[in-house]
């Protein structure tokens, strides 16, 4: 059978870098095609390259064994692509119609819109693929699951015979990523081709029928993951085997550190974000608080650090008191941070590493209010050496640094200041293989050394890798409390959507 | 003197100024909404009005032909807005800062144009003015016919301006698309629209409007050019579309309160009180600030407002 789409020797050089080395890639009608790869391997460039958004140095497209022009994402659609990016391109304000149709009519016209008549037809598809969208619904109040639906309906709508997810879970529930392969698993069922970009090697045995590997621009394997397993799909990802599992203490947790008493905080909205959350944080643990994003995560990182101000409830260091103490404040009494936007939260792109290296602190590395280079400099140098930040030169801009790297810096200096808590949020997110293997076992390191941590993220799989404790957050609240032994997915994955985790029930909500 | 007439009288002029004094604001506020809703503040539409004023007061006062000072109003308009267009959408350059020299350079240019035009004439040159023109039948009605129906051409046009407005940016493909150019552009752009051409679009409109505006205010209710002629009111404009929170015919009504605020000052001259007219001039301006201020109206703001987009 002639695969729906097929590209050939495709080529791509960005300044310096040779993005697709090459590349044959295919994809056939009624299958769920994984494309895998870590960050900077390729795929990212080679999907955006099949959509059109980027031109290619050489190779061709077929579709349906037939050379495509392709030129710029009309084409693309044309053709019967279209791509879920991550970020999804809706329109809060507009409705789900609205948004369907949008771009349909580019060149404008000032006659009368007819939204009836596409209503119907989005009603339509949404009924035959399983979707649950009701047309008239408005963006902004629809849960990301949905939305993410109606970004499968806007390609349905123009007819797209291929999909492309880029990342498709990585802002869903596990309960709603499970419906979401649910659906894509329809749409293969009904003669579309899938395609689902991700590096989550359990959803892609779970879900796809094959999966294409790639690494450093190159394919390097293409199998079914019928014969295959997540071990050989990792191995094929990495260039080495790898053991992403990291080895748990058995050692007690010590006592209490940092406890947090029905803290309430409200958003930049006026919103409230937390609502009379607690936890309590020990001596050489890591407690791994669980949830999606956008649960009151950023808030309480923020309200711990003294970014944001409590409404009510106590945040507390040992003994004393932090609730109203500033940032600096909580610093130097033993509360380090490592915040999730690494770039621009984290550290100034403008500045050198060295100077990021003792952001904070510079008040340590000064004589008369003037700094001391050399001092900082060789603070850098070290932090450097020991965590294997390249390149290794202090004067080199931080802005310009890769995201591990950069990741690394932050992590030293919290570190550096021998820290009581240390609070890390979203620590690899975006992070390749080799690089979350850093900072994993940095933070291994640290528990041994008796530190408490707190690690927020949405990655289950580090939650459950790293935590001695894992409590789950939504809509600002606890849902429950468990050790790491009792933790188990599937009931993480309730309380991620908003139910107790006890009952056996739906998912969904 | 009979209370109630007295009072009827007063009534039916205060309204009737009401709706003279509201139009070129509206006509304004009306094209600034078209900006505002493509994701620009253009707060250089009260440069673009005294401009606007200049060029349709020469074109008819040399011309003696009103249409052609309205037209020159306009050309004015669109003129100024490539300028603007270039520099808030193509150079990214920011929308406050662009916004607000503009209107000090075309403070600068107006003067100095009126100057060399004016040459060796002495005093004002006042231009042709449109007169008023009633609507059979409905100019008769007691009361509201004075108020609504005896006014210049350019009431009604900027009345059914507003219809217009509406229309074009709640029911058309072309609406659609600047609203979700303003709102997530880079959703608009993934859609296959040109954010850049909507833009642009919503910056000419905008200035093409201004300029009309400022033809307005010479054509219609001054009859010659003052540097002082457009003074603030494009900036009332601005707070017009904020009170309208950004909708066409919401901004009609705050167009008509202003423009109340406005002509209570000038009736209230005439028929004196003890509320000194400075304080009562300076109402809207203080109402202005406040709405400036984005106290008001950010729930409704466009998304991307002040957001330059670019791909990456």
């Amino acid at each position: 059978m002639t695969p729906f789409l097929s590209a050939r020797g495709i080529v791509k050089r960005f300044p310096g870098v040779l993005a697709n080395d090459h590349v044959d890639f295919d994809v056939r009608s009624g299958e769920i095609h994984a494309l895998l790869g870590e960050n900077g391997a390729g795929k990212s460039t080679l999907m955006q390259i099949v959509y059109g958004l980027y031109g290619r140095d050489a190779g061709e497209i077929l579709i349906e064994g037939r050379p495509l022009d392709l030129r710029s994402t009309r084409d693309a659609i044309a053709a019967g692509i279209g791509m879920i990016h991550q970020e999804f391109m809706l329109v809060r304000r507009f409705s789900v119609t609205e948004n369907v149709v949008l771009g349909l009519k580019a060149g404008g016209g000032l006659r009368p819109l007819d939204l009836a008549g596409p209503a119907r037809e989005i009603a339509e598809l949404s009924r035959r693929y399983g979707l649950q969208v009701d047309p008239s619904a408005r963006i902004e109040h629809l849960p990301v699951g949905t939305q993410q639906r109606v970004e499968i309906l806007k390609l349905l709508y123009r007819k797209a015979k291929l999909l492309i997810l880029d990342e498709p879970t990585a802002v869903l529930t596990p309960g709603e990523a499970e419906a979401l392969l649910k659906v894509l698993r329809t749409l293969a069922d009904q003669g579309h081709a899938v395609v689902i970009v991700t590096h989550k090697l359990h959803e892609i045995m779970a879900a796809a029928d094959r999966v294409t590997i790639m690494r450093d621009g190159r394919v390097v394997g293409s199998v079914k993951t019928a014969g295959s397993s997540e071990a050989e799909l990792a191995r094929l990802m990495v260039g080495r085997e790898v053991a992403l599992t990291a080895r748990r203490s058995t050692r007690p947790a010590g006592p209490s550190v940092l406890r947090v008493e029905n803290l309430t905080v409200g958003d930049d909205q006026g919103r409230r974000a937390l609502d009379g959350l607690s936890l309590d944080l020990r001596e050489g643990e890591i407690l791994g608080l669980a949830g999606v994003d956008g649960n009151g995560q950023s808030e309480l990182a923020q309200a711990l650090t003294g970014l944001r101000a409590a409404a009510g409830g106590r945040v507390l260091l040992g003994a004393r008191d932090l609730t109203r103490a500033s940032p600096a404040d909580r610093r130097s009494a033993g509360v380090a941070y490592v915040p999730a936007d690494r770039r621009h939260v984290g550290s100034v792109g403008a500045l050198s590493i060295a100077e990021n290296a003792i952001l904070g602190d510079q008040r340590a590395y000064a004589r008369f209010g003037l700094l001391d280079r050399r001092r900082s400099r060789s603070f850098a140098a070290e932090l450097m050496e020991r965590f294997d930040i390249r390149p290794r030169k202090p004067e080199y801009p931080a802005g310009k640094l890769s995201g591990g790297n950069l990741q690394k810096v932050q992590l030293g200096r919290a570190i550096a200041s021998d820290p009581r808590a240390l609070i890390v949020e979203q620590p690899t997110r975006g992070l390749d293989v080799g690089a979350v293997e850093a900072v994993w076992a940095e933070l291994l390191r640290l528990r041994e050394a008796g530190k408490a941590i707190l690690l927020i993220s949405a990655e289950l799989e580090e939650i459950l890798n790293l935590s001695d404790r894992v409590a789950v957050i939504y809509e600002g609240r606890i849902m429950g409390e468990m050790s790491a032994a009792e933790a188990d997915l599937r009931r993480i994955g309730l309380m991620m959507a908003g139910s107790h985790g006890e009952e056996v029930g739906h998912a969904d909500p | 003197m009979d209370v109630d007439f007295a009072l009827t009288a007063f009534l039916t002029g205060w309204l009737a100024a009401t709706v003279r004094l509201a139009g070129p604001l509206l006509l304004a506020a009306l094209g600034e909404l078209f900006a505002e809703r493509a994701g620009v503040l253009n707060i250089g539409i009260e440069g673009v009005m005294l401009l606007g004023a200049l060029v349709a007061w020469w074109a008819a006062w040399s011309t003696g032909s009103l249409w052609l000072g309205m037209l020159g109003g306009m050309a004015a308009g669109l003129t100024a807005g490539g300028f603007l267009g270039f520099m808030y959408v193509t150079a990214q350059a920011s929308q406050v800062v662009v916004g607000v020299i503009f209107n000090i350079f075309a403070l600068g240019l107006a003067s100095y144009a009126y100057r060399l035009i004016l040459g060796g004439a002495s005093g004002a040159q006042t231009a042709v003015m449109f007169s008023v023109l009633p609507i059979p039948v409905l100019s008769e009605i007691p009361f509201l016919g004075p108020i609504l129906f005896r006014h210049t051409p350019l009431v009604y046009l900027t009345a059914l301006a507003a219809a217009v407005a509406w229309f074009v940016l709640r029911r058309t493909a072309f609406g659609l698309n600047l609203r979700a150019v303003g709102e997530n552009p880079r959703a608009a752009d993934t859609a296959g629209l040109d954010v850049t051409a909507y833009r642009y679009a919503g910056v000419l409109i905008s200035c093409v409007a201004a300029g009309a505006a400022g033809a307005y205010l010479v054509l219609a209710q001054v009859g010659q050019f003052r540097e002082t002629v457009v003074s603030g009111q494009g900036f009332i404009a601005l707070a017009i579309v904020i009170f309208g929170r950004w909708d066409p015919l919401r901004a009609t009504i705050a167009a008509l309160i202003f423009g109340a605020a406005d002509a209570l000052q000038l009736t209230l001259q005439i028929f004196t009180s003890g509320v000194p007219p400075q304080l009562l001039l300076a109402l809207p301006y203080l109402v202005t600030i406040l709405a400036m201020s984005g106290l008001i109206g950010k729930a409704d703001q466009p998304e991307s407002l002040m957001v330059p987009y670019s791909r990456e």
